[in-house]
């Protein structure tokens, strides 16, 4: 491993998770160590029993219907923008692990079809709520609302996208070969194995890399600490 | 202006720091979705009244002072220092203009309530001495009047005796009374300044055969749209004190939205102590009254076009949507909802103490746009809304915009409506 891979793929790696795990834990420790509101907040009307309550918890964290209604487009945008995050993130567990049930079910080659394909087009179909999400800063209302840190995440999220579709894209990296270098983080021997570390492309996962630990270790102390908490703010409107 | 002490601010807003405003402030995205949830902004389109904005503002010292990163970095959140004056201006502007609907709440997509985090600007205003002074000064008047209750008493009595005189009329009976100060009745009524909420109520719990006491006090509460926790429980401690005095079981709030809002759901947190009485709405007592058959309606007996105004504190806040709806269906030959309505409905424009202030005056006839048309499309030639503040804001606007509505309070709607078997 060259001695820039070596620090941003190796590492940083572990700082990053380290980091994640104590700013998580500070935040949510912050959060609940603060009383709670005397006053109740909900908006009427509530659900009236507790399972009516946590089912529009969920429906109002996941699918957030109100803002639909309000906002079209960026609601659009969100959802498309969250899913494909979502399933992507699911995705890479598959350089962990093999996904032996799905793999029983379609086959290796089907698995592997459905890697590419499923990849490739989350790759592009994320882009485009990325740039909705640039472009729209620049104006207004956003553009007087915005601060620092919303540029900042955006772009972090196109670097690390950016990266992630060339390997997706241009290198010839094979899933053998992520998995290699995942299993060598996981036993604290970082390094790349041969078919990576020859190849030119090894810079571009570095870099991918790199970026997501820079929003990795950025995560708990920005905005983006709404995909936890969305679910406490959202039942103090239905309580 | 004298200097403001900076640490004494960075006290108000430690105390203020509670879970829910923890997440208010962490959370949002500035996504804007509550962009077109506010009346104020989709008539300025003036970024000083997104609902988000008003909050950043807040946020942007919070940022600075209790963020891990906003204490490195404040330039990377914007964070600012408590004692900026530029944005205290900011946030006096803002925050004395939101109406409090919590319109915005319902529409975003983590539940910011950005009128709790405007209540957390208002009491740092207030300890800055930059608190709205219109506000103030009626706050400190309604705390002069409950200290000298007995100078005002006699002009009560007096005034009282001609309503009464109207109520009788109205219900047929010479012995229907308007009770002020009984001790064990049952019922205390907190109406509002002058006799158009006394009246009406008066013939209803005289019909309902109540036992009942008019409160002294007007039930309108500026210190809660002044936004000085401390001060507001002061003007409502004088219900309160006069409830426990005359030892009721009920208080039964007027057509007031946030005084309702106060007593029900905010004086308990402010007093720390639980209230010895039921807090309820008249617009609930009166759809009780007539679920129990205790007054009873003609129905149908109102022939002319006719729409409701959903109160944000009486619909969206305190949750009576059925309840007055029942009362219009019944009562109404020709009802029109207005779109949207119930939990969405349209703000009024005057609500937050802003048609008690001269100086919103423009800005709320301006951003009352939206109401207008909303009215305007359903073609109703009257309107009827249970709160006075609303109805305030919808008489400015019948007559700026010329919209030739009959305003009524559903109080005067009922009893104009009502069966009276004691008259004639």
């Amino acid at each position: 491993m060259d001695t820039f891979s070596f620090i941003v793929a190796g590492v940083m790696v572990y700082i990053a998770v380290a980091v994640f795990i104590i700013g998580m834990t500070y935040q949510i420790v912050g959060w609940f160590r603060a009383p709670k509101s005397p006053v109740r907040l909900g908006l009427f009307p509530k659900p009236r029993t507790k399972t009516g309550r946590f089912f529009k918890v969920l429906k109002d964290s996941f699918i957030f219907p109100q803002s639909y209604a309000v906002d079209k487009a960026t609601w659009i945008f969100a959802i498309v923008f969250h899913g494909s995050l979502l399933i992507i993130l699911l995705a890479h567990f598959r350089l962990v692990r093999e996904f032996t049930p799905l793999v029983n079910l379609l086959g290796k080659e089907g698995m592997d079809t459905l890697s590419a394909l499923g990849g490739k087009t989350l790759g592009i179909v994320i882009i485009f709520p990325i740039l909705f999400y640039l472009f729209r800063r620049f104006l207004s209302p956003h553009k007087d609302l915005s601060v620092p840190e919303d540029y900042f995440l955006v772009i972090i999220l196109i670097f690390i996208i950016a990266f992630g579709d060339h390997l997706r894209f241009f290198a010839d990296f094979h899933v053998e070969d992520y998995r290699e270098y995942v299993q060598s983080l996981l036993v604290f021997r970082p390094s790349y194995p041969e078919a990576i570390a020859n190849s030119d492309a090894r810079w571009v996962l570095s870099s991918h890399v790199m970026f997501v630990n820079i929003f990795v270790i950025y995560f708990p102390f920005s905005k983006l600490m709404h995909i936890i908490g969305t679910f406490a703010a959202n039942k103090v409107r239905s309580d | 202006m004298e200097s403001i002490n900076k640490e004494a601010l960075k006290k108000v807003l430690k105390a203020k720091i509670n879970r829910q405003l923890l997440y208010y402030l962490d959370l949002c995205a500035r996504c804007s979705i509550c962009r077109d949830a506010c009346h104020q902004y989709t008539v300025t389109k003036d970024v000083l009244y997104l609902p988000a904005y008003r909050a950043e503002l807040i946020r942007r010292i919070y940022k600075k002072y209790y963020s891990p990163l906003g204490r490195l970095f404040p330039k990377f959140y914007e964070g600012r220092e408590i004692d900026d004056e530029k944005l205290l201006d900011e946030l006096f502007t803002t925050t004395y203009a939101c109406t409090g609907c919590r319109r915005c709440m319902y529409y975003c997509p983590f539940s910011i309530d950005t009128t709790w985090i405007l209540g957390v600007a208002k009491e740092i205003l207030n300890a800055a001495g930059k608190g709205c002074s219109i506000l103030e000064e009626l706050t400190n008047a309604s705390i002069e009047k409950g200290k000298n209750i007995d100078l005002f008493k006699d002009i009560m009595v007096d005034m009282l005796s001609e309503t009464e005189k109207e109520v009788q009329q109205k219900t047929g009976d010479k012995n229907a009374k308007i009770p002020i100060d009984k001790e064990g009745a049952d019922i205390l009524y907190a109406a509002l300044a002058g006799t158009h909420t006394i009246l009406p109520a008066a013939a209803i719990f005289h019909e309902a055969k109540k036992d009942w006491t008019l409160s002294l006090f007007e039930a309108a509460n500026y210190g809660y749209f002044l936004g000085d926790a401390a001060k507001a429980k002061e003007v409502a401690d004088r219900i309160v004190d006069e409830a426990k005095k005359l030892k009721v079981k009920e208080v039964i709030i007027t057509e007031c939205g946030h005084a309702y809002r106060v007593m029900k759901f905010l004086y308990e947190a402010w007093a720390k102590e639980k209230l010895p009485f039921k807090v309820t709405g008249i617009v609930e007592a009166m759809s009780n009254y007539i679920d129990e058959g205790l007054i009873k309606l003609k129905p149908g007996s109102f022939k002319d076009p006719i729409t409701y105004h959903d109160p944000c504190q009486v619909g969206r806040n305190a949750g009576f949507f059925d309840e007055p709806r029942k009362i219009m269906n019944m009562v109404a030959k020709d009802f029109r909802e207005m779109t949207p309505r119930r939990e969405k409905n349209w703000c009024c424009g005057g609500g937050g103490g802003l048609v008690a202030n001269p100086e919103m005056e423009e800005f709320r006839i301006k951003t009352g746009k939206v109401k207008t048309d909303q009215i305007k499309a359903t073609g109703a030639t009257s309107i009827v809304s249970p709160c006075e503040n609303c109805r305030l804001q919808l008489d400015n606007l019948n007559q700026k915009f010329d919209l030739g509505l009959d305003i009524h309070s559903l109080m005067d709607f009922v009893v104009d409506a009502m069966v009276f078997p004691g008259n004639k």
